[in-house]
C-alpha cells in the first residue's frame, strides 16, 4: 500500500496546472518560440530504470522533476542556487558509493539514477526524522499549516514516530526582524532559501545563520533589519512557517482560501500573481511563476495593492451639480442616462469633449472608449484624448522588478488613445485654458499633488459636463456632475499591457463593492444611451472586447504587433488551496 | 409457543429452508357473503404523496383507480434527493461517514460498515482489519438489522390498523438505540465506523446489556406475534397480496428479505461471507409465496437469526485493538497529537487532506437492512473519492412497486409499500 501511495501523483503540480491559464504563459511579445536544443546538448540518463533525455547542465533533481519522478527537497528552488544543505534530495547514482544530493549533481551521459530504492527512502525518512527532532508542535497556530512542505513531505514519505526522549532545543519565537516579517527560529529547518533570496534576488545580504549544530539559527545581523523591498519573497520560499507575513498572519487558514491567477496592478512591470481570496475578500497576493516577467518573485509594495480593493471605495452612483456640492445617490442606470444626456447635449452644441484614458483601467474599457472617440470624430465632433495615470516614482525603480511607472496599463492606454493623445500636463493646460466643454474620465487617478488639484478646481467647475468613472472616492470625484462607481482590477475579467508590451490576463476574484460596474460596462452603457456606439461585439462581454481589440490593433502588414501574443486563456473553475498543497 | 412460528429446535436446524406452513383457518371463518358485489365506476386519477403520513419517506404515486382497484400506478421517487454521491466527491473519505448515516436511517451502522469496506478494499487492507474490529462491526451491524426490521414489521401492523405492535416494537428499537447511543454517542447518526476499524472500543458492560435487551426483545416479539399472526384482519390484508414470483423478483434485481420471501435463499452474509460471518451458525429464512405475509414473516425470523449471530459474536469476540495501527489510515492517539510533532502532522494531514487512497476502483457488497447494499468507489489517488455510487437496495425494489400494486386495492398499497420498506434517505440518496 505504502509503495502505491508514494507513486501516486502529488497535488503540487496539479494546483499550478489548474492555474495555468494559457498554453504558454511565459511567451511574451518579445519571446520567440523556444528553439529545440541540438541533439549534442542533450544527454541520456536512466531514472528508476527509465531512459530519459535531458539538457546538458541540468542537475539530477531537475531531470527527475521534469520527468515526473517525485524527489523530496527543501533547500532547492528553481529560481535560486543550490547549496545542497538540506540533504533531503539524496538519491543513488549507480557506481557511486554514497548517496548524492540530486540538486547539486549535474547530469552526465549514461548516468543511472535510482530514487526509490530502500536505501534512498530510508535516507529520506531519516532526514525527516532529524528535521523533526527540534521542530515545535505548532501546526495549530502556525500560518503555514496546510501549505507546509515539511508537513507534506512527512505525510508523503515518513509517517514514523519520534525516537528521541530529550526536550526540544528552544530558539527565539516571534522575533520582529523586519517591517513586514516575523521570524520563528524554532520552526526554521535551516534550508537557507531566505538567505539566498535576499542575496540573489534583492541583492542585499540581510539574513544569515548564527551558531552551529542543533543551536544553529537564522538571524539578522545586530542592528540590521530585513527591510529590502523584496523581503516578503522570503515568506513565499520558506518551506515551513519560520518566516511569516505580519500582514497575513492569523487572518485565514490556507485551506480556506481560493486562488485566482491575475496580474499585479502596482506598477508597469505586471508581475504575475495569484489572488488568494476567501469569504468574499482578498487576503493576500503571492507571485506566480512567469519566467519572462517576474520569474518567481514580486516586490512588497505590489503585495499590498490588494488593500485598495476595500478601502475608500466609491461604491454607489451619484449625480448632481458638481463643484463639490452634495450629490444625489441614484442607480447606475439612471446615472449613466444622465451622463449620456449631458454628454450628447454638449457634443451637439459643438463643444469640445475630452476623453481621459486612465492607465489603471483595463484594455477592454480603454478600447471601448477609443471606439467612442472614433465614432465622435467621424461624426465631426471635436475630441481630445489624454493618457493619464498615477504619479511616477522614479526613485523606486530598480533593475529587478520595480518600475517607476505606477500604472499597470500605460502601454495599453497609449495604444488605444492613439498617437495624437495628450498627457496629464496637456490635460492640465487645456483645462486651465478652458478649452474643454465636457470631460469624461475613465478612472479618477491624476498624477497631480493636492496643490495642483486645488488650482485646477475652478477649471473643473467651469466644465459644462464632467463625468467620472471612479474606483475610489476623492475630492476630485465629488467635483463631477456624474460620479459612477467602477470596479477594481480584482473584480473584473480583462487584460493589462505591461511596460514590455506583453498583454496579460486579469481575472475576477471577488464580487464588486456595492453597485460598482467594470469600466468597460460603464463606457458601454453611456455609449449605448448616447446612441454613439450600439450593438458592437466589445459591448457584449470582456472576452468579446478582447477578441475585437486584439484584431483591431494588429498591423496591416502582417508583422507582429503589440498584442501579437495576446491570449484570453480558458475559463478557470475556483481552485481551493487545499488537499496536499504546499507552497515554498 | 406461538402457532405458526418455528420452535427453538427448528431454528437451529440446517441452513436455508422454507418457513413452516401457515396456520389455516377453517373454511368460511370470518367471511362475509356479499363482499365481492361488482360496482362499475369511471377510472379516476389521484395523487398519493409526496407528503402523506402513510407514505414512508417522501414518495409520490400517481394512481388511476377504478373504484377501489388500482389500474395504473406511476411511482415517482427522488423527493429526498440530497446529492449524496456528489457531496461525497467534495468530502474526505472520513467525512463521508456522516453522509452514509443518512442513507438507510433505520440501520445507519450497516451503511457505515459498507462504505468503510469499499475504502478498505481500495486500500488493500481488507484482510488486515483487527479481529476485534470485525466482530464489533458484526455486532453493531446485526443490532442495526434488528432495528431496521423492528421498524418495518412494527409499521406493517400499524398500516393495517394494529397500533399496539408498532409501539411495542419501537420500544424494543429504542432499547437497542440506547445501547448504540452509549457506544457511539449518537442515537441515530452514529458515524461510528472508520476506515481500518471503528472509532472506539465497546463499552465495559456492553455484552451484558446487549444480552438483557435481546431477552426483552424476544419477549416483545412473541407478544406481537400473539397479537397479529392469527389476527383475521391482519391475515386478510397480508396473505396473497402483492405476490411476486421468484423468477420475477430475481429479474427485477431484488435482494434481501423481499427476495427471500419468494423462496430464493440469497444472503450476502452466507453466499459471499465478509467480516467474520463465516464463523457464525445462522439460517437464511425463506418464504414460499412472495406475498406481503412472507415478507413480514421472513423479517420476523431474520431478527431471531440476528440475535443468534449477536450471541455467538459476544461469545467469540477476542480482545485486541479496535482499529488498524497504521499512521496513514488511523488517526494517531491524542497523546501523540498534542505532544509530538510527528503525531501532530499525521493528524493534521489526515484531517485536512484525508486518508489518501491509491488510484483504482472497488465495489463492496454487504447485506444491508433491505438487501445487498453496494458502495462503488473510484479513487484518483487523493483523499477524496473521485466517484462514489451507492447500490441502494430499496431503490431497486421500488421499480417493481407498480407491478405489485396494479390490480390490488387502494388500501393494499400502504402495507405493500410498507413491506418493501422504502427508506427515502437510501432510495433517493
Amino acid at each position: 500500500m505504502s509503495q502505491d501511495l508514494r507513486n501516486a501523483p502529488t497535488t503540487k503540480p496539479a494546483i499550478a496546472e489548474a492555474l495555468r491559464d494559457i498554453a504558454a504563459p511565459a511567451a511574451g511579445a518579445t519571446a520567440a518560440t523556444p528553439v529545440a536544443p541540438a541533439p549534442s546538448d542533450m544527454v541520456t540518463i536512466k531514472v528508476d530504470g527509465r531512459e530519459v533525455q535531458v539538457k546538458k547542465g541540468t542537475n539530477v533533481l531537475e531531470a527527475c522533476l521534469q520527468n515526473g519522478v517525485d524527489v523530496s527537497y527543501f533547500c532547492y528552488h528553481p529560481g535560486l542556487s543550490s547549496p545542497a544543505v538540506c540533504r533531503q534530495c539524496l538519491v543513488e547514482v549507480v557506481g557511486q558509493p554514497k548517496l548524492v544530493p540530486s540538486c547539486y549533481t549535474p547530469v552526465a551521459d549514461k548516468m543511472e539514477v535510482v530514487t526509490n530504492s530502500a536505501r534512498v527512502v530510508q535516507a529520506r525518512q531519516q532526514m525527516l526524522e532529524f528535521t523533526l527532532v527540534n521542530h515545535p508542535v505548532d501546526c495549530p497556530i502556525c500560518d503555514k499549516a496546510g501549505e507546509c512542505t515539511l508537513q507534506k513531505l512527512y505525510d508523503d514519505w515518513d509517517h514514523k514516530g519520534s525516537r528521541t526522549e530529550f526536550d526540544k532545543v528552544h530558539k527565539p519565537k516571534m522575533a520582529d526582524i523586519g517591517p513586514h516579517i516575523v521570524l520563528d527560529a524554532e520552526r526554521c529547518i535551516l534550508c537557507s532559501r531566505c538567505i539566498r533570496v535576499c542575496d540573489e534576488v534583492a541583492g542585499v545580504h540581510q539574513l544569515g545563520m548564527a551558531w552551529r549544530g542543533d543551536r544553529e539559527q537564522l538571524t539578522v545581523a545586530p542592528g540590521q533589519r530585513l527591510d529590502n523591498p523584496y523581503s516578503l519573497n522570503t515568506v513565499d520560499v520558506c518551506p515551513v512557517g519560520a518566516l511569516t507575513s505580519k500582514d497575513f498572519r492569523f487572518t485565514l487558514r490556507a485551506w480556506e482560501l481560493y486562488t485566482v491567477p491575475s496580474v499585479c496592478p502596482g506598477c508597469a512591470t505586471g508581475c504575475n500573481v495569484e489572488i488568494h481570496h476567501g469569504q468574499g475578500e482578498v487576503w493576500r497576493l503571492v507571485p506566480r511563476e512567469n519566467l519572462s516577467v517576474n520569474k518567481y518573485w514580486m516586490c512588497d509594495d505590489g503585495r499590498f495593492t490588494y488593500k485598495e480593493i476595500r478601502s475608500r471605495r466609491h461604491s454607489g452612483a451619484r449625480i448632481g451639480s458638481g463643484r463639490g456640492l452634495p450629490a444625489q445617490a441614484v442607480s447606475v442606470d439612471k446615472a449613466t442616462s444622465f451622463a449620456a444626456e449631458r454628454l450628447s447635449g454638449t457634443v451637439q452644441k459643438g463643444g469640445t469633449i475630452g476623453l481621459v484614458f486612465n492607465a489603471q483601467a483595463e484594455n477592454e474599457a480603454l478600447f471601448g472608449l477609443s471606439q467612442v472617440a472614433a465614432k465622435l470624430e467621424a461624426a465631426g465632433a471635436t475630441v481630445r484624448r489624454y493618457v493619464v495615470g498615477r504619479k511616477s516614482h522614479p526613485e523606486r525603480a530598480d533593475k529587478i522588478l520595480r518600475h517607476a511607472d505606477m500604472n499597470p496599463n500605460t502601454r495599453g492606454a497609449q495604444v488605444f488613445a492613439g498617437a495624437g493623445a495628450g498627457d496629464a500636463d496637456a490635460l492640465r493646460s487645456d483645462l486651465g485654458k478652458g478649452a474643454l466643454k465636457a470631460l469624461w474620465m475613465v478612472g479618477e487617478d491624476l498624477p497631480f499633488d493636492d496643490a495642483v488639484l486645488v488650482e485646477l478646481a475652478p477649471s473643473l467647475d467651469a466644465l459644462e459636463t464632467f463625468v467620472v468613472q471612479a474606483v475610489h472616492d476623492s475630492p476630485l470625484v465629488r467635483r463631477a456632475h456624474v460620479q459612477l462607481p467602477a470596479c477594481t482590477w480584482a473584480e473584473v475579467d480583462g487584460s493589462f499591457t505591461n511596460a514590455k508590451s506583453m498583454v496579460q490576463r486579469i481575472r475576477c476574484s471577488v464580487s464588486p463593492a456595492g453597485d460598482a460596474r467594470s469600466h468597460m460596462e460603464l463606457v458601454s452603457m453611456i455609449a449605448k444611451k448616447t446612441r454613439w456606439v450600439e450593438g458592437e461585439a466589445w459591448q457584449k462581454s470582456p472576452r468579446q472586447a478582447f477578441l475585437q481589440l486584439t484584431a483591431a490593433v494588429q498591423p496591416q502588414d502582417g508583422s507582429a504587433g503589440p498584442f501579437a501574443s495576446a491570449d484570453w486563456g480558458r475559463e478557470l473553475p475556483p481552485v481551493q488551496l487545499r488537499f496536499a498543497n504546499s507552497r515554498g | 409457543m406461538v402457532f405458526g412460528m418455528p420452535t427453538p429446535d427448528e431454528i437451529v436446524s440446517g441452513a436455508a429452508r422454507e418457513l413452516r406452513s401457515r396456520p389455516q383457518f377453517p373454511p368460511g371463518f370470518g367471511e362475509d357473503a356479499d363482499d365481492d358485489a361488482p360496482l362499475p365506476t369511471e377510472p379516476m386519477t389521484i395523487n398519493m404523496g409526496p407528503s402523506h403520513p402513510a407514505m414512508h419517506g417522501t414518495v409520490r404515486i400517481i394512481l388511476t383507480v377504478d373504484g377501489e382497484t388500482v389500474k395504473e400506478a406511476d411511482v415517482q421517487v427522488g423527493y429526498l434527493h440530497r446529492c449524496f454521491e456528489k457531496e461525497a466527491e467534495y468530502a474526505t473519505y472520513t467525512q463521508v461517514f456522516p453522509y452514509t448515516d443518512r442513507l438507510n436511517y433505520v440501520s445507519p451502522l450497516l451503511n457505515n460498515v459498507g462504505f468503510a469496506m469499499a475504502a478498505e478494499k481500495l486500500l488493500g487492507i481488507s484482510d488486515k482489519i483487527p479481529e476485534r474490529a470485525q466482530y464489533i462491526r458484526v455486532l453493531i451491524g446485526e443490532i442495526s438489522r434488528i432495528t431496521d426490521h423492528l421498524t418495518c414489521v412494527g409499521a406493517s401492523g400499524m398500516e393495517v390498523g394494529a397500533f399496539t405492535p408498532f409501539l411495542w416494537m419501537i420500544k424494543c428499537r429504542e432499547w437497542l438505540w440506547e445501547l448504540l447511543e452509549e457506544l457511539t454517542g449518537a442515537r441515530l447518526t452514529h458515524s461510528y465506523v472508520r476506515i481500518g476499524g471503528v472509532a472506539a472500543d465497546l463499552t465495559d458492560n456492553f455484552a451484558q446489556r446487549l444480552r438483557d435487551v435481546l431477552a426483552k426483545c424476544r419477549e416483545a416479539m412473541v407478544d406481537v406475534e400473539k397479537l397479529i399472526v392469527k389476527n383475521r384482519i391482519f391475515r386478510d390484508r397480508m396473505d396473497g397480496v402483492a405476490v411476486i414470483s421468484a423468477e420475477e423478483a430475481v429479474a427485477y434485481g431484488w435482494t434481501g428479505p423481499c427476495l427471500r420471501s419468494t423462496g430464493v435463499p440469497y444472503d450476502v452474509r452466507k453466499d459471499h461471507p465478509y467480516l467474520v460471518y463465516d464463523r457464525f451458525d445462522f439460517d437464511v429464512p425463506v418464504g414460499s409465496t412472495g406475498d406481503n405475509y412472507d415478507r413480514f414473516a421472513v423479517r420476523m425470523e431474520e431478527m431471531r437469526q440476528s440475535m443468534r449471530i449477536l450471541e455467538q459474536a459476544l461469545d467469540q469476540i477476542p480482545a485486541g485493538p479496535f482499529k488498524l495501527d497504521d499512521p496513514r489510515i488511523s488517526l494517531p492517539p491524542k497523546s501523540q497529537v498534542y505532544n509530538t510533532i510527528e503525531g501532530m502532522i499525521g493528524h493534521f494531514k489526515q484531517i485536512v487532506d484525508g486518508v489518501k487512497i491509491p488510484p483504482g476502483e472497488a465495489y463492496s457488497y454487504t447485506e444491508g437492512g433491505n438487501g445487498e447494499l453496494g458502495f462503488y468507489l473510484v479513487s484518483d489517488g487523493t483523499g477524496r473519492p473521485y466517484r462514489c455510487h451507492v447500490r441502494a437496495p430499496c431503490f431497486i425494489l421500488m421499480q417493481s412497486v407498480p407491478k405489485l400494486i396494479i390490480g390490488a386495492g387502494v388500501a393494499d398499497i400502504i402495507p405493500t409499500f410498507g413491506m418493501i420498506n422504502m427508506i427515502g434517505g437510501e432510495c433517493d440518496r
